[in-house]
């Protein structure tokens, strides 16, 4: 029964939901109830995955506190911190219709969250800088081209790039609206194929990863 | 000689952190204030949101997918395009699909203030709040909003609210405005503007630009903002400069800090190789 669930049922559900989006889009350009119920269905689904990675997540964590396993420091601020926000969020929606509506869940986002999330961010800027100098080296043609492509880039889109020559932009701009799209282009359209391909063979049951993270055929 | 184009190869990063970090510092206490050029794209957008492009009562949503880290890139030109809207008499919807929605909305009525205060909530504008569910959701959108937004984040059945009495899917939205670090945009694209023709443009963080620039040359954009320069451009076009103006200032000292670390590594790199290293 298990095996069953795991594969034919799998099979089954997956084929029958792709002919109903297939039949809505080329025959119900209106929409087609069945179709709406069913990607309803998704959406509720897609809610209960986040509740059950919460709680799994919830789950691990606790267990590296309680062993003492690698970085249960961490795991410990983290089931710290979710249970801070869940308990004044709630609160909050319970007594004044939404999470905000707790001044500790409000003050914890507007005083430590805002900024951890900007700082987050802002860091990059230094990395991307280091990174530029240790990774952007010379050392063919290709590369070389790249770096040069990559510079005019950078250039144009700040606005010393046209104070320090007005050709900056031009080309910059020709890298940008010329250059890249043939490339982006053939790889959206190969991608695109790729994924039919990839849906078909699903289809037809020669791909397994998708439903138990077991290799295709 | 040599050693010094090997020093020039092999400079700690943290000199380069110090570098950026007190470079950053100099624009703060000295603006510099070049001007910004406007972008094709950019325009594109203005001029898409504003007559003879858009009408009064006419119905947009604006769709917050970004959250506060991200704010620098995106916010700016969402700021500009709900003040047109709001100021050309479009209905807005603001919908969100970022945990952050709430933080991003308190935000944008604050640099928005002025707009809003002359507008009226449930007439002229609406706050949907979160939601999750990924591309189902945004196709049931299209299909049906109430079902997935029976009522505004307040907790207001949209039937109660006078201007979403008669918007009920794709057929009485006019514009979608989707501002992402991700994939919210080509959400949008497939759910509604490729099957329904829906007007869509995209503010996006300056990393989706190349992806994102594909879409606007063929048509699927209206128009397309890229990243903090996008927001100054569309400060400059709706001539009320901000925040976006003024990042200007520490994307030029960044941007050229940049490329000076890889014409020097690259000066020591070709020197050395010239001279028999590695």
């Amino acid at each position: 029964m298990s095996e069953f669930l795991k594969r034919e049922a799998v099979f089954f559900v997956t084929g029958l939901v792709t002919v109903i989006m297939f039949i809505e889009f080329f025959f119900f350009p209106a929409d087609w109830s069945i179709a709406e119920t069913l990607r309803l269905w998704g959406i509720i689904v897609y809610n209960m995955s986040l509740g059950l990675g919460a709680v799994f997540m919830m789950r691990n964590h606790s267990k590296n506190v309680i062993r003492k396993g690698s970085n249960w420091q961490f795991s410990g601020w983290l089931i710290i911190s979710m249970a801070v926000m869940l308990l004044t969020g709630l609160i909050g929606y319970a007594f004044g219709g939404a999470p905000a509506d707790n001044s500790i869940y409000s003050w914890v986002f507007t005083h430590i969250y805002t900024p951890l999330g900007a700082t987050l961010y802002a860091i990059t800027g230094f990395y991307i800088f280091s990174a530029a100098y240790r990774a952007f080296r010379a050392r063919n043609i290709d590369s070389a081209l790249m770096l040069i492509a990559g510079c005019f880039v950078i250039l144009s889109n700040a606005p010393v790039g046209e104070v320090i020559w007005s050709g900056i932009p031009t080309i910059g701009t020709w890298f940008k609206f010329t250059g890249q799209i043939p490339g982006m282009r053939s790889f959206a359209l190969v991608a695109a194929l790729g994924m039919l391909a990839y849906g078909f063979r699903a289809l037809l049951g020669k791909e397994k990863g998708f439903y138990a993270g077991v290799s295709s055929e | 000689m040599s050693g010094i184009f090997d020093k020039l190869q092999a400079i700690d990063r943290r000199v380069f952190y110090w570098i950026l970090f007190v470079s950053l510092m100099v624009p703060f206490l000295y603006p510099i204030g070049l001007p910004v050029s406007l972008s094709r794209n950019t325009i594109d957008l203005w001029e898409g949101i504003n007559p003879p492009n858009v009408a009064p009562g006419d119905v947009a949503i604006v769709n917050f997918g970004y959250g506060v880290s991200a704010w620098s890139e995106c916010h700016p030109a969402v700021t500009v395009c709900v003040k047109a809207l709001l100021d050309n008499d479009v209905k807005v919807i603001i919908m969100g699909i970022h945990y952050d929605v709430d933080l991003t909305w308190a935000h944008l009525q604050d640099t928005a203030s002025a707009y809003f205060a002359t507008k009226e909530y449930g007439v002229d504008y609406v706050y949907l709040g979160y939601i999750t569910g990924a591309e189902p959701a945004c196709a049931q959108m299209a299909s049906d909003i109430r079902t997935v937004y029976p009522k505004d984040a307040y907790g207001t059945p949209l039937d109660d609210i006078p201007m979403m009495k008669d918007v009920f899917g794709w057929e009485e939205i006019d514009l979608v405005l989707s501002s992402d670090t991700g994939d919210w945009g080509t959400y949008f694209l497939r759910q509604w503007q490729s099957p329904h023709g829906t007007r869509l443009a995209e503010i996006g963080i300056a990393m989706l630009g190349s992806s994102a620039m594909p879409l606007y040359l063929a048509g699927n954009y209206f128009g397309l903002s890229i990243g903090s320069r996008g927001g100054a451009e569309l400060e400059k076009l709706i001539g009320e400069l901000d925040e976006a103006t003024t990042s200007m200032d520490s994307i030029n000292v960044s941007h050229i800090l940049v490329v000076l670390a890889i014409i020097m590594a690259n000066v020591g790199y070709l020197a050395s190789k010239r001279k028999g290293g590695n």
